[in-house]
């Protein structure tokens, strides 16, 4: 339905790779509701290969093996845990799966790292971060649109721009520390977080057309 | 739908969850009333799961899924367990509701004038989260701001030279910013703010500078 007019103004090769993608978001939306419905345990298993290593390095990027060794393994198993408990919660017209199983780990992460540095009375991440449901059914075809652009437009953003990206995102570092560890004056490093998503949003601007 | 807004930067450290716990907590609150910025959020956390799957994946043991599957089947899901406790819905948004006792005069106010009283809610390291209760039409005499303070309208209204502020409002003051906030007078004022915890008092108005010092 929302496919045709995205696809007619692309490239036939990032097309037939939107589609690739498209459909892998599909089949994590079916898994999670076969899991959800019956506990069916070998589209758990899908899911566990295919997230669990992302996980795990989700994990490795915020360091926190430094603080032991078995700590991302531990991670991958709380947050898959989590996936498998709160199955029945994912709502495919809400969110993405691979965006429903990423705020799990952000959470399950930061709940890691809060009790690592022994902050005290800490609310738990999800009291924080899961927000009251949108009334919003068009979120999937949205979200999915926003991640085929996004992934479409991050392979021509300048290697400066990417770098950073996937550090403020992924590497539970805030502009400053990423300023400090890369070396760069801190406006510059948002400017450049900003430049990137303006590149990625002003991409998402045209579909909304 | 809110006129006031954390900046953009705020809401990327948000979504990553790489933002310092009260001012998350303080950008959660203004998200329970603002449409546009969980707009916003719900197109970084989209990025950020693009940027997830895009990782280069780092191998688990062959064992990892059996262990899994064997912890699934010892422990029962506690998932009846919060259902079992079901609490009465709270005024105030989920990120709140835990700090905050069933009635406001259970916390331990400071009454530094007439018009305005001062909690503490929470202590984040360097951060303090506290409210700030304004009586309806009360006015704070002028006062300057010393380091990074957010404040987010939680009931009522109040204004000062640099704006009016409704409920869900998220405002950010920083060391430069001289304003003498009023109350809005149909009504009592709540604010959550987030201050950046006090090295020293300057001056005689240092105590509303940083309410919060327990000296
Ligand atoms: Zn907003």
């Amino acid at each position: 339905m929302a496919g045709a007019p995205v696809i007619s103004i692309l490239s036939a090769k990032k097309a037939s790779n939107m589609t690739e993608a498209s459909q892998a978001a599909q089949q994590w939306s079916d898994c999670l509701e076969a899991v959800a419905r019956r506990q069916d345990v070998p589209a758990f298993e899908q899911l566990f290969n295919h997230f669990a290593p992302l996980i795990k390095a989700f994990a490795l990027s915020s360091g926190l093996n430094r603080s032991g060794d078995h700590l991302p393994d531990e991670l991958v198993q709380e947050v898959m845990l989590a996936v498998w408990r709160k199955a029945a919660t994912f709502d495919r017209r809400k969110a993405a799966a691979s965006t429903w199983i990423f705020t799990i780990a952000r959470n399950q992460r930061i709940d890691m790292l809060r009790r690592l540095r022994k902050h005290q009375n800490d609310l738990p991440a999800d009291d924080i971060w899961e927000l009251e449901a949108d009334s919003d059914l068009f979120g999937e075809v949205r979200q999915s649109r926003v991640q085929d652009q996004v992934r479409d437009r991050l392979s021509d953003l300048p290697v400066d721009q990417r770098q950073v990206m996937a550090k403020v995102f992924m590497e539970d570092k805030s502009h400053q520390e990423v300023a400090e560890e890369m070396d760069l004056p801190l406006g510059t490093v948002k400017s450049r977080v900003r430049l990137a998503m303006k590149k990625l949003k002003l991409s998402l601007e045209a579909f909304d057309l | 739908m809110t006129q006031w807004h954390p900046h953009p930067d705020q809401l990327v450290e948000f979504a990553a969850g790489s933002c310092r716990a009260g001012v998350s907590i303080a950008i959660s609150v203004h998200l329970h009333y603002c449409t546009q910025c969980r707009q916003m959020l719900s197109e970084l956390e989209s990025t950020s799961a693009v940027l997830f799957e895009q990782q280069a994946p780092a191998p688990v043991a062959n064992t990892a899924f059996a262990s899994l599957m064997e912890r699934i089947e010892r422990e029962p899901a506690p998932s009846s367990a919060p259902a079992a406790k079901p609490q009465a819905p709270s005024r105030f948004p989920r990120a709140l509701a835990t700090l905050m006792p069933d009635s406001l005069e259970q916390l331990d106010w400071n009454q530094p004038m007439k018009n305005l009283r001062v909690t503490r809610l929470l202590d984040d390291g360097d951060l303090i989260i506290g409210l700030h209760h304004m009586k309806a039409g009360g006015r704070v005499p002028n006062h300057q701001h010393r380091g990074e303070e957010i404040s987010v309208v939680l009931e009522g209204g109040f204004s000062d030279q640099l704006g009016s502020y409704a409920e869900g409002d998220f405002i950010r003051r920083s060391g430069k910013d001289t304003h003498s906030p009023q109350a809005d007078a149909h009504e009592d004022c709540l604010i959550l703010s987030v201050v950046e915890a006090p090295v020293k008092l300057t001056g005689p108005l240092g105590w509303i500078l940083n309410p919060f010092l327990k000296a």
